[in-house]
């Protein structure tokens, strides 16, 4: 073979391997990015080292819906959406809703809001057995505690109702994820605020659901303001900034539900 | 509810008038409504087990918005006698207008009575109370939804149904007059319509819906309306009353025993359209309504009984029941305050106590001081009677 044959022979190989190689590297990384595509990074004023926002708890019925199709149906329970309402005015859900589809390729995320604010557990608890009859969610994204809280429901009664109304929806083939109470300094050494947050905490364990940290997420994110300026922060200012990053948190938890394997019993 | 038991009720439109009214079934019920309004108001109160939504399917709001209704048409039949038909739509263009203003003035005073305790007690989270949140972080947007009652507080948001329904009123008022016989069936249409299609108003800024659906809603103030009268489906039902009483009391006892042991069916296995099968109080769905309609048939034939037996209750209660919407706004502002103390001083029975004891003897006060200086001569002539 002539020198400048084998070479061209050499080159076009070289060529051929090199592209084969970034196409099965490309074709791996789609695959890769296909099945679990990462949820967008938490903005730097969300950061919440050492806190884990969800858990691992996968989204059995939200994946199957996205696997027949597509559609994921979100049903938003409890207190109402509106004090998430951005400085920017763009709706909290209607975040949400824009980033899982971004974070999800080719789903359609529809959220229903029937958030109403200072509603008991309890109360809720009947209103969401109408709203899944007649809206179908795939998903109950449910706000829960505060109110019962304040209103100083007692805590064995809130429990027995959250778990049950839990129960239900698991039982009617619907996940769930508990959005927990809210950070308050003033209310840290609460002990209903605190026995309340502990009940909703209880009640996640023990039916393996999804529950967003959010309590945890706002006290970290006050610890790091107290850092930088060396004072404690304004309570206001700090709930506000928990509300703008509570839409992050809830779009890691769920993507990242969608995206885990269902753990099969032993 | 017979008309005879009612006396000449014509609602708090009868500004001006000589003499207080005697004590009737309407003001006694409107009264009852109010008092478990506020008990209601105040989520987690000791007392709130005790009202009648732990054994009924419908609560005091059915029975305000009906007598709302009822109220109406006994006010018209009064312009009606007159032949004063431009007079009757202008009073109530007149009190549309004054329960907006009335709802405008109370969700003013619900958000700085947030405010002040939030700061007070260095607690955000009484900032979001009752839907309030957007006031405080979307103030521009909140402001045009508040005055145009896109956006409402949560137990703020009867009011604004009452006045959709009070400005409409003088729609409902003129097809009785030119065309009576059209009034409910269009009312029906309606209802069954939005339940069908699920039509409902929406909320801005805040996503979401009326929690009171004016358009399902309209029908159980027709309702009233309609019963009110002594023609067409009033007369009606005052000829069978007794009939329908026997209808009525099974579904009354079954419906308490549904609702006190929670023995409601799977909302999931109804059949579509789903709203008319399921319970859903926004929609004011067919089996709150058949329920309250049932209740309100015992109510009809017991009323009379009950007020005979209890007079100072049916004294304190019509009292009450004639000056509605100051009770009303007193009892919203109240209730709100009260679940602020319940918050900072922990909530114990004693207290909740406190707060009943307190909140019912405000709301006496405030009807006795609207009713002021008739209240007090009508006081009088009672007390020279019972002297003779």
């Amino acid at each position: 073979m002539p020198l400048y044959r084998r070479r061209s022979f050499v080159a076009l190989s070289t060529t051929l391997v090199g592209a084969s190689a970034i196409a099965v590297a490309s074709a791996g990384a789609l695959v890769s990015a296909k099945a679990e595509p990462t949820p967008p990074p938490l903005s730097n004023d969300c950061q919440t080292p050492g806190v884990n926002i969800s858990g691992a708890i996968p989204l059995s019925n939200v994946q199957r819906a996205l696997r027949e199709t597509k559609v994921i149906k979100i049903l938003a329970i409890g207190a109402s959406a509106s004090a998430m309402m951005r400085r920017t005015g763009e709706h909290y859900f209607k975040v949400i809703e824009g980033v899982l589809e971004r974070t999800i390729p080719g789903v359609d995320v529809q959220i229903i809001d029937r958030g109403v604010s200072g509603e008991l557990a309890r109360n809720a608890a009947e209103r969401i057995k109408s709203e899944v009859a007649l809206n179908r969610p795939d998903l109950v994204l449910w706000q829960v505690g505060s109110s019962d809280a304040v209103a100083g429901v007692p805590v064995d009664q809130f429990e027995t109702e959250l778990d049950d109304t839990v129960a239900w929806l698991r039982g009617h083939g619907i996940d769930v994820a508990l959005v927990g109470l809210q950070y308050i300094r003033g209310l840290a050494k609460d002990a209903q605020y605190q026995a309340i947050r502990n009940a909703v905490n209880r009640v996640a364990d023990r039916n393996q659901i999804l529950r967003i940290s959010r309590y945890e997420a706002t006290q970290v994110i006050e610890q790091v303001e107290a850092q930088k300026s060396g004072e404690a922060p304004n309570a206001f200012a700090i709930s506000e900034q928990g509300h703008t990053c509570l839409s992050e948190y809830v779009v890691r938890a769920i993507s990242s539900g969608v995206f885990l394997r269902p753990v099969r019993p032993r | 509810m017979p008309r005879e038991t009612i006396g000449e009720t014509i609602g708090e439109t009868n500004i001006g008038e000589a003499k207080v009214r005697e004590a009737n079934a309407v003001d006694f019920w409107r009264g009852f409504a109010l008092i478990t309004i506020f008990i209601n108001h105040i989520p987690g109160i000791y007392f709130e087990r005790f009202t009648h939504r732990n054994v009924s399917i419908s609560d005091s709001a059915e029975l305000f918005v009906f007598l709302a209704g009822w109220g109406l048409a006994l006010m018209v039949s009064r312009y009606e006698a007159r032949k004063a038909h431009i007079e009757a739509i202008k009073a109530l263009a007149d009190r549309a207008l004054r329960i907006y203003a009335v709802h405008l003035m109370l969700v003013t005073i619900a958000i700085a009575l947030l405010a002040a305790a939030a700061t007070t007690y260095d607690n955000p989270l009484l900032l979001e109370w009752h839907n309030a949140a957007t006031v405080f972080y979307d103030p521009i947007r909140a402001h045009i939804g508040l005055v145009t009652l896109s956006y409402q507080l949560g137990y703020f948001d009867i009011l604004p149904l009452y006045v959709v329904l009070t400005a409409a009123s003088p729609l409902v008022v003129m097809l009785h007059w030119y065309a009576p016989r059209a009034l409910l069936p269009a009312s029906v249409a309606l209802y069954v319509f939005v339940l069908v299609f699920r039509v409902s108003i929406p909320t801005w800024p805040t996503q979401g819906t009326w929690f009171f659906n004016p358009l399902a809603w309209q029908l159980i103030f027709v309702l009233g309306f309609v019963l009110a009268r002594d023609t067409g489906a009033g007369a009606f039902v005052r000829r069978h009353i007794n009939a329908l009483v026997k209808l009525a009391l099974p579904i009354v006892i079954a419906t308490s025993i549904m609702q006190f042991w929670n023995l409601h069916p799977d909302p999931t296995g109804m059949p579509e359209p789903k709203l008319l099968f399921v319970d859903v109080k926004s929609f004011q769905t067919p089996i709150r309504l058949l329920q309250f309609l049932a209740l309100a048939a015992v109510i009809a034939v017991t009323s009379k009984r009950i007020m005979a037996v209890l007079p100072p209750v049916t004294r304190v209660l019509s009292l009450l029941g004639r000056k509605s919407l100051v009770v009303f706004s007193v009892g919203s502002v109240l209730s709100l305050a009260c679940q602020v103390v319940r918050y900072v001083y922990k909530a114990e029975l004693p207290l909740d106590f406190l707060l009943l004891v307190v909140g019912l003897s405000v709301m006496i006060f405030s009807a006795w001081l609207a009713e002021w200086p008739k209240s007090a001569s009508m006081s009088k002539t009672q007390a020279g009677n019972r002297i003779a």
